[in-house]
């Protein structure tokens, strides 16, 4: 057991302490980090900061002045301020407290400072007898900088009032420079859709107030009725639980099983394990890999889990999450890598080099993306007979089960726990073939092996 | 004294191959052997079985008086032919790890690290990687690697293959340090001239059998010399009078040497007087017959194609010295 130990705490150390697999480890934590605060601010939706010129051709002679008054700085700096509002009210208070503090605090700028950030466009009326070809020369001429005209709009002549027999209003033109700022161009849309709109609820001696008062029926959140009581629903949680809990499964696997795989071809292509057999047997040898890599495993899974927990508990939203969830998570995570690493050890074991690993892999790699695919479907209907039937067929039960306990509706535990025994019997099964392989595996040069020669040498030992 | 290996009609086979057939072998403890025989003999398969990792398909195995080495892998220290190290590794990490592997407990492990070390001439190189050093430096960190435990039973199989003279040399010391320390050494290799310059006593193995279990001396004293080193006194005479002579077979030159084949039956003694009249000589000597001599003589009574095979086994000789 001594012996199991030592190559056990080996293989970890020289797993983890590599530059690799720290770089690797917590580079995917850092990039979220990063992306989380940089997106939004590349992707900011707010038009830039530019000067120009708005001409209107506009025979109904009802939009320059809305038009006007909805581009104009104060009515784009109130605008931006109600979104913001909207905004920090949705926003849980941690985070509220974590972005003030980080000195993202750019929101809580007063009206008048965000008011020197908005684009200052200014509407004209296209002389009446110019025509909309010399309005438009001015776009070819000069940059958006140079603060000329940024674009023409020509309002159709039934924009606003349809003729008798016409079943639809008329729209307008919009014409724009070269190279203009996408979000320049929304504003001025928004603001001629506004401005047309308005025209036309006057122009049919109606209140826009009352108008948008009766069609306005807001989305409402809906709110979970289940035996233990009433929460409210998260839609977008209630999806993306069980995928985080699978993923970090699948993550925290699959990386213990990668590199089981290539010490073990590195052990044996670079001819050290006749060295390691005459001081071990390939059982402890094998049993103390597989060991030294769940602690890697378990190494990313501590940490990631850890930090969806902290990043939980910073927003409050700790409730969402059942703690038993991150017992099983421990349970599942043991149980399907023994699963994989046992296939890996084997694998690792028969062949001479990566390359040759590669074709006995793909099935496995297959098998592996199922749980994937079932994503969807599982956590849309968790108990429906498809869900129950794949959480009983090793190797992908680990996975589904812990897919149905993130949902909203819980597995029985008698179905959890048939899963696990089920999963405890395939683990013992694989371990054992897995051990024979390894064993003959080891010391077996030359060709590489085929599912068929292993079986074959199953049997043999 | 107890015997260290007995083994009783050892058989195993690959296939249709048959690599080890109904061996039989006794080495007593405190013994340094030789396993001889050209490669493909059964060298390696008799001491992967003696250590386990192989498993006879028939006959029966003691290894230092149990059943299995398995149950004795802290007292034996093995250098297997395929041989290797952790790349990434440190030398020192490396060499611990292993002695904790053979059972040894961690204490002023540090310390018989770096006097190993010291010992091989590696000890600027303890902190490095494996990887970094040759291919002879890895090859002196492998056998620390086998002795660090200071085993009972020390098995090494082909432990010269790859050094130059001086570690050589110096890797033979060590062998021998480690026979004084009254370890048992089974040691392999198909250059029959290192068998004959360390070992008490030579197995030789062909084509999965024994042909030969004696001490080097019995074994020189059986098979009696019948070549003579001749070289003569004017280096321009002809050797035609030599040639000539009843009691000779034939004269080869061999590297500006003439060597002279005693015929069957005819006395060497007599020989050499004969020669000297026929051709006034420089040098003239009985040549004693080396473990190749023996070798060849032993495998010539079955096969016609002896040239060759001897031919092989200088031929590896030359890329073991040259090396």
């Amino acid at each position: 057991m001594n012996k199991t130990l030592h190559v056990a705490l080996r293989e970890f150390l020289a797993t983890v302490a590599t530059k690799g697999f720290l770089i690797g480890m917590l580079a995917p934590p850092l990039m979220i980090g990063l992306m989380s605060v940089l997106m939004p601010r590349l992707l900011k939706n707010d038009a830039p900061k530019i000067e120009g010129e708005v001409a209107v051709a506009d025979p109904t002679g009802a939009i320059v002045g809305r038009l006007e008054a909805y581009l104009s700085p104060a009515a784009i700096a109130g605008r931006r301020e109600a979104t913001r509002k909207r905004v920090e009210a949705q926003t849980p208070e941690a985070l509220r407290a974590v972005a003030e503090r980080a000195g993202v605090a750019q929101a809580n700028q007063a009206l008048d400072a965000i008011l020197g950030d908005v684009p200052l466009l200014r509407v004209v009326p296209v002389p009446a007898g110019e025509s909309l070809d010399a309005a438009k020369d001015a776009l070819r001429q000069g940059e958006v900088a140079d603060g000329g005209r940024l674009a023409v709009v020509a309002v159709h002549a039934d924009a606003i009032a349809r003729g008798e027999d016409a079943r639809a209003f008329g729209s307008y033109d919009l014409f724009v420079r070269a190279k203009l700022d996408d979000r320049i161009e929304d504003e001025i849309q928004d603001g001629m859709r506004e401005a047309i709109v308005d025209a036309r609820v006057e122009a049919q001696g109606l209140d826009r107030e009352q108008i948008e008062s009766l069609t306005r029926v807001p989305r409402v959140r809906s709110t979970t009725v289940t035996a233990g009581g009433e929460k409210q629903t998260n839609q977008l949680l209630n999806l993306l639980l069980p995928a985080a809990f699978m993923g970090l499964l699948l993550i925290s696997v699959m990386t213990g099983g990668q590199y089981l795989l290539t010490t073990t071809i590195e052990e044996k292509s670079s001819r050290i394990v006749e060295v390691l057999l005459s001081a071990v047997s390939p059982m402890q040898l094998m049993t103390g890999k597989i060991l030294g890599q769940m602690a890697v495993g378990f190494l990313i899974l501590a940490l990631y889990a850890g930090m969806g927990v902290a990043a939980l508990v910073s927003f409050a939203m700790l409730g969402v999450l059942d703690l038993s969830l991150l017992f099983y998570l421990g349970l599942f995570y043991v149980l399907a890598y023994f699963l994989i690493a046992s296939f890996m050890a084997a694998v690792g074991a028969a062949v001479n080099e990566m390359r040759e690993a590669q074709t006995l892999m793909t099935p496995a790699m297959i098998v592996i993306m199922i749980p994937w695919l079932l994503w969807m479907p599982i956590t849309r209907d968790p108990n429906g007979t498809f869900a129950v039937a794949c959480s009983f067929i090793p190797p992908i039960n680990t996975f589904v089960m812990m897919l149905r306990l993130t949902t909203t509706t819980p597995p029985p535990l008698w179905q959890v726990w048939l899963s696990i025994a089920i999963s405890v019997v395939s683990v013992y099964v694989a371990l054992r073939v897995a051990a024979k392989i390894f064993r003959i595996g080891l010391l077996m040069f030359g060709k590489a092996p085929n599912f068929a020669t292993m079986l074959r040498w199953v049997r043999m030992a | 004294m107890a015997d260290a290996i007995v083994l009783e009609k050892v058989t195993r086979s690959f296939g249709e191959f048959v690599a080890v057939r109904d061996l039989d072998l006794v080495i007593p403890q405190g013994k340094l052997y030789g396993f001889i025989g050209p490669n493909g003999a059964g060298k390696t398969t008799t001491i992967r079985m003696i250590m386990s990792i192989l498993f006879p398909d028939r006959g029966r195995i003691e290894v230092l008086g149990h059943a299995s080495a398995l149950e004795a892998k802290d007292r034996i220290g093995y250098l297997p032919e395929e041989r290797g190290v952790y790349k990434k590794m440190r030398v020192n990490a490396f060499l611990s790890y292993i002695a904790r592997l053979k059972g040894h407990d961690g204490a002023n492990l540090g310390r018989r690290v770096s006097a190993w070390l010291g010992k091989v001439g590696l000890a600027d190189v303890a902190g490095k990687r494996c990887e970094e050093l040759s291919k002879g430096m890895q090859q002196k960190v492998q056998f620390v690697a086998a002795v660090i435990h200071e085993p009972e039973l020390l098995i090494l199989d082909e432990p010269f293959s790859g050094l130059d003279p001086v570690n050589m040399r110096l890797l033979r010391e060590l062998i021998l340090e480690q026979h004084r320390r009254s370890a048992t050494i089974i040691f392999s290799t198909h250059v029959m001239s290192q068998a004959e310059q360390i070992c008490d006593h030579v197995v030789m193995i062909h084509k999965g059998s024994k042909r030969l279990d004696d001490t080097v001396r019995d074994i020189r004293a059986r098979f009696d010399p019948r070549t003579i080193l001749f070289e003569p006194l004017d280096p321009g005479a002809s050797l035609a009078p030599i040639e000539a002579l009843p009691a000779v077979r034939a004269v080869a030159q061999v590297a500006g040497v003439s060597e002279i084949s005693v015929r069957e039956g005819a006395d060497p003694a007599q020989a050499l007087q004969a020669i000297a009249a026929a051709v006034p000589p420089a040098r003239l000597e009985l040549r004693r017959p080396t473990l190749e001599d023996v070798f060849v003589q032993i495998v010539e009574g079955e096969e016609g194609a002896t040239t060759s095979l001897r031919a092989a086994l200088r031929a590896d000789a030359v890329v073991e010295a040259g090396a």
